[in-house]
Order: C-alpha cells, then structure tokens, then sequence
C-alpha cells in the first residue's frame, strides 16, 4: 500500500476548468471519499490519478513516484468502476485473471491468486459463471476481486454502488467497509452520495466547480463546514439556511428578519457576525438542532408548517421561515398539521453562521 | 361491432371446430382476415412463382415452343445440370466470387470503421465519401468501371503504360484468367461501405468503460481490441456477413453488364448463367432447375441469419 499526493492538480477542457488547483495528501491504508454533486470534478479527478485523463498541470504522487506520465498499468492501482465493467465474454475465473494475463504471470502463480481472491469475497462457487448470469452485488464483487488479484498500492473506485438498489447498497457499503479495514488498502472513493462517503471514509473531500472546498474528517465536516455549499451538501435532511441581517439595538447585538422577528445572539456567535465584512448573515442550523414549540417561548421565532413527513423514528417537519424552508425533526407523538402556526428555538451553541457575501463559515476567535 | 373477441358464451355457441389447431384459427379469425389480403398478394407473387419454378424444373421447354407444349422428364434436368462440365465452372465461378468479395469487403470495411471511429478533422467528410460506392446505381457503377478496365482507352492502363510498368495496357475484362478477379474488385469497391457503415455502428455500442477497465487492467491496444471490441462486435460481424454472403450469392448487375458471363464463362455466377439460360436461350427447364438448387442453398444462408438474429435477442432478453 501507498500514500497518494495531489499538488495543484489542474484539468482543462478547453477553456472550461473541470478540476481546478486540487491538492489534498492521502495517508497510507486511508480511505478517502472524493464527493459532490454531478460535475462537480470528482470522477475527472479519479481518472486524473488512474491515468485515464491526462493531467494539464500539476503532480500526482503514488507511493513514492510521480506518475504523471505513466500509463496507467504502470501507477500501480487498481479501478472499480460504476457499470462493474467486467468482460461480458469471459467467465468470472478469467475476468479475475485478465489482469494478471497481461501482466504475463506465470498460470500455477494466476490461479492461485485467482483462487484466493474468490476465497476472500465468498465466490468461489461463482467462478464458471458469465457476469451475466449474476446478479448486481455479484457482479459488483467480481469487480472488486479483479481489482485485489492485482494487490495494487492504491483502489480507485468510481461510484461502485450507484447501479445497485437501495437495499443492496447499505449491504455492499458495509463489505466495501471491512475489505478496506481487513486488507488496509489505500482507497480513494467517488460518490455523489454524501451518506455512502460519510459512512465508510476516514476523510472526505468535498468537491464543487472543480475545486476542492473542504477535505477532513466526515465529522469535522459534519459539524464545521466551511463554507454554505458544504454545509448545504453533507447531511440529510439538508442543513437549512436563512438569509438575515445584523443588526445593533439597545446595544446588543441581533439578526433580523424581513419578516420583522429579531433573534438574539450569544457573545460568542456576536464575535462570529462581526467578522463578516456585510450586514448579511447566512444562519445554518441542522433539523437536529432546532426546536419546535407549540407556543411562543422566549427565544423563539414564529414560523408556519409547510409539509409533515413521519418515517417512524421522527417526524420531519418543513417549516417556512424568512422566505426559506427550515428543516426540523420532531418525536414522532407531536403532532402538527400543515399551515398550523409553530415557533422554533435555534440552539445558539451548534448553530451555524455564514458571510451573507462571500458564503464562507463565520468563526469565533 | 359484430366480430367476436371476448364472451366465452358467444364462442362456444359458434365454435363448429374442433380440433385444436382449426380451433385455435376460428378463435382468431378476425386476426386472420385482417392478414388475409397481405397473404393472397404474398400468394400470388411469391408462393406461384415458387410452386411454378419448381414444376418446371421437371419438364423439358423446347425452345420456340409455347409452354403448354412441355413434357415431363423427371428429374433429368438436374442430371443435365450437375453432370455438365459448365455447371461446375459456374459453381467454382460462384464460390470464388461470394467467399472472396464477402471476406474482402467485411475485413475492408472493418478496417475503414475502425480508422474512422477515432476523431480527427475531416472525419465526417471522408465517412460520406466513403459511402458513395454503395449508394449510386450499380448500373452506373458497372459502366463506369468498364470504362475504366477498358484494354484501349480505360484509366487503369494508361496510368500503368504512362509509369512505363507495361508497354501495352492490360486485358482485364476480356482475359479467361483476370475477368473474374477484375469483376471482384468492383464488387467489393461497391459493398464495402455496407460492411464499413454496420461496423461502425457496432464500434459505437463498445462501452467505453470496459475499454478504460482494460487499459487499467493492462491491455494494449492490439490487446483491448482482442478482448473487449472484437468480441463485442461478434454478433454484428455474423450479421454483416451472412447479409453479404447471401447479396453476393445473389449478384446479377455488376457481372452482367460488365461481362454477361464471358469470355467462355470466365465470369459466370450462378444467377448470371440462370438468366443466360432462362431469357437467353429460353431453356426454361434448365433454369428452373437451376433456380431451385439456389434457392435450397439460399434457404441454407437464410436459416443461419435467422438463427445468428434470434440468437442476439436471446442474449439481450437474459442481460
């Protein structure tokens, strides 16, 4: 296994900047989850270190080499792709030993690495078979066995599990999980799926327009985003956001509305709006964070139901508030009904507050 | 609406049938007599001819005579046929040109499909003069082309003398020994395209994905062509070939107007030497005959293109 450097990565195409001054260092057996919306540059990125894309500028590092002209069977990686991509001709035995083939190993050497690699992903019963006689999650791991025959210093996989259905996917995340813990390999993992990158990567890094916008761990990204598009993007419900405005009355300090409330604020978070160069402050706050009164309580601000969505453990309630939809989770024995009038207290320790101008997290000294 | 379609009641009361098949034809009748009028045309051009070819493949057609004058010979126009010496250098003549225009126009048109399914400037261009051989008139093209073979003024020869590679230009048409080879080279100058344009409709449902899986895995190109692309194209290529295959089989224009069979039946195909007999000589005995041992080859092709079609639904159906 390898330690993998992305230094100022650069791609263009033409004049369009698909992925754009990345750089982020990924620690030997880490696995690390590239993540964002479609486009957002995070595939171009995957192929960027597989090789697949030339690089316009920039240094990729693998193990100790840079790699940045080599072909890709020379980087010594190995890919999983979303399609699974195995050879539709050739059955499972020799879809694990391509790779090995053309790397001219000697058979009795093939075989036993083809053996032991069925043995490790429980398929050794599936070996005659064409991919076509298997189902998703076979196939999936058949793709995932051909890219561990190869025993390749780096995985790269490319949104392995967006071809399976919902039910299979928790279940192959949790074998993509142990694989990465039983063999210590170094992944670097696509996804679109905040949850999938959440749940299994030790860092993620969180990609839009091509640019790198925040790279941690997903629990620092969880609870310090650094900017709106990340805090909007990683958690589900979304965290919600509302447009406000600072302002000074009676010496304090306060947010307010166009709808006419105000909301006061901790010292802590005063020092926070202070570092905002515009009047325009941006409140983040998770559904978990916020509070649903019935009544007035002192603190809280008036809002009106929009939709109520029970799943069982909570109910979600959306919730219209200065022209924005705020996200709140109930117990599901409160009972509220759509347009009915609620008052929300936001937790002034674990809110959130943006620079209304430039969307940037707003941080105590 | 009088036609029946649902009440069980209804058909049983009108069901005078019963065995299972005429049943099951009294079920659909309606079905069948919206097909009716299709099947008659059907009957009448194709089925007649069909019964009629063979019939008068066991009859002797004295030429000058009206057909009512034939007689009944038995099966002594296929004896005529496969124990005379032209037979089999038509049959030679046939093979030579389906096999050699059909390989040679498939591996050609492979090769153009893939030099043309990488983008570069002019692509486009190129693709659609590439296509022109197969859409003009075969009529036109054989002319042309008899022009160009010709051994006094035709193209081919001046630019060989004016190279100075001949003293006189060569006889490609009227030799026993070029006619043939000369007639392929036309053939496969006006198919190719066809075997160029359905490759390169196969080369562009090769997933990409499996091709970047390769280079990963380690595939050069000759490598990635091996394993990915070519057997992705396998369906597509036993297609591609049985259609040529049975087109070739079947040519007519191109070696009749060009040569209508000579010299000495040098370039007689089976389908040339059947109109020769039947229209030529008014043989029309002999043709039949003729026209019905093709017809069982052709059947032959056919069953093989069906079963080669069937067999790709079959591996779509269960993907």
């Amino acid at each position: 296994m390898a330690h993998v450097v992305l230094k100022d990565l650069v791609k263009t195409y033409g004049s369009f900047k698909a992925v754009n001054d990345v750089s982020l260092t990924v620690n030997d057996g880490e696995f690390v989850a590239l993540v964002g919306p479609s486009g957002c540059g995070k595939t171009t990125t995957l192929n960027l270190v597989a090789g697949l894309t030339s690089i316009t500028s920039g240094d990729i590092v693998i193990g100790d080499r840079v790699v940045n002209d080599l072909d890709p069977k020379d980087r010594d990686i190995a890919m999983v792709f979303q399609n699974y991509a195995l050879y539709p001709q050739k059955s499972v035995y020799m879809n694990l030993a391509f790779p090995l083939q053309m790397r001219k190993l000697p058979r009795d050497e093939i075989d036993k690495k083809v053996k032991e690699a069925a043995r490790v992903l429980d398929m050794t019963h599936l070996l005659e078979r064409k991919p076509r006689e298997l189902s998703g999650g076979q196939q999936q791991r058949v793709a995932l066995g051909r890219a561990l025959v190869r025993d390749p210093a780096v995985f790269l996989m490319d949104e392995p599990l967006s071809n399976l259905d919902a039910k299979l996917r928790v279940q192959m995340r949790s074998e993509i999980k142990r694989f990465h813990q039983d063999l210590k390999a170094t992944i670097i993992y696509v996804t679109h799926d905040q949850l999938e990158a959440v749940t299994m990567a030790d860092k993620m890094a969180v990609m839009n327009g091509g640019f790198l916008q925040q790279y941690d761990s997903p629990a620092q990204v969880f609870a310090h985003p650094v900017n709106m598009f990340v805090a909007s993007f990683i958690g589900s419900p979304a965290m919600s956001l509302i447009p406000l405005e600072t302002s000074t009355a009676n010496g304090g300090t306060a947010l307010t509305s166009a709808e006419g409330w105000s909301l006061g604020l901790s010292p802590r978070n005063v020092q926070k709006v202070t570092k905002a160069a515009t009047k325009k402050v941006v409140l983040g706050a998770r559904h978990s964070t916020i509070k649903l009164h019935k009544s007035a309580v002192p603190g809280s601000i008036p809002a009106k139901v929009y939709t109520v969505e029970p799943t069982g453990d909570v109910t979600f309630v959306q919730a219209f508030l200065s022209g924005a939809i705020v996200n709140v989770s109930v117990p599901p024995n409160i009972a509220v009904a759509p347009d009915e009038r609620i008052w929300l207290e936001f937790d002034q320790e674990r809110m959130h507050l943006f620079d209304g101008e430039t969307e940037m997290a707003l941080e105590a000294d | 609406m009088t036609i029946v379609t649902g009440k069980t009641e209804a058909r049983r009361k009108l069901q005078p049938v019963r065995s299972g098949a005429l049943r099951n034809i009294w079920a659909h009748r309606a079905d069948y007599a919206y097909v009716l009028p299709a099947i008659a045309v059907m009957l009448v051009v194709i089925a007649y001819p069909i019964y009629y070819t063979i019939e008068l493949s066991f009859y002797k057609t004295p030429p000058g005579l009206q057909l009512r004058d034939k007689t009944f010979i038995g099966f002594d126009n296929y004896t005529t046929i496969l124990t005379s010496e032209v037979f089999w250098k038509v049959t030679w003549n046939t093979l030579i040109w389906t096999f050699g225009s059909t390989f040679i126009s498939f591996v050609l048109g492979f090769a153009t499909a893939l030099a043309l399914h990488r983008d570069f400037v002019g692509r486009g261009v190129l693709r659609a003069i590439l296509i022109i051989p197969w859409v003009i008139s075969a009529v036109a093209a054989s002319y042309i082309w008899k022009w160009i073979y010709h051994s006094d003024f035709g193209i081919i020869g001046a630019v060989l003398v004016g190279l100075g590679l001949t003293d006189r230009p060569p006889n490609f048409i009227d030799n026993v020994s070029t006619v043939l080879p000369s007639l392929i080279v036309v053939n496969i100058w006006r198919e190719f395209p066809f075997a160029m344009i359905m490759m390169m409709a196969g080369l562009q449902t090769v997933p990409e994905q499996l091709l970047r899986a390769a280079k990963v895995d380690g595939a050069n190109a000759w490598q990635r062509f091996w394993h990915v692309t070519f057997p992705h194209l396998r369906n597509v290529s036993v297609v591609t070939i049985l259609l040529l295959a049975v087109a070739n089989f079947n040519s007519f224009i191109i070696p009749w107007i060009m040569t209508a069979g000579g010299p000495s039946n040098a370039s007689h195909i089976w389908i040339t030497h059947i109109y020769e007999l039947a229209f030529g000589r008014q043989r029309w005995g002999v043709a039949s005959a003729y026209s019905v041992l093709l017809f069982l080859i052709l059947m032959a092709l056919g069953y093989f293109y069906v079963r080669a079609l069937s067999g790709n639904e079959r591996k779509e159906g269960s993907a």
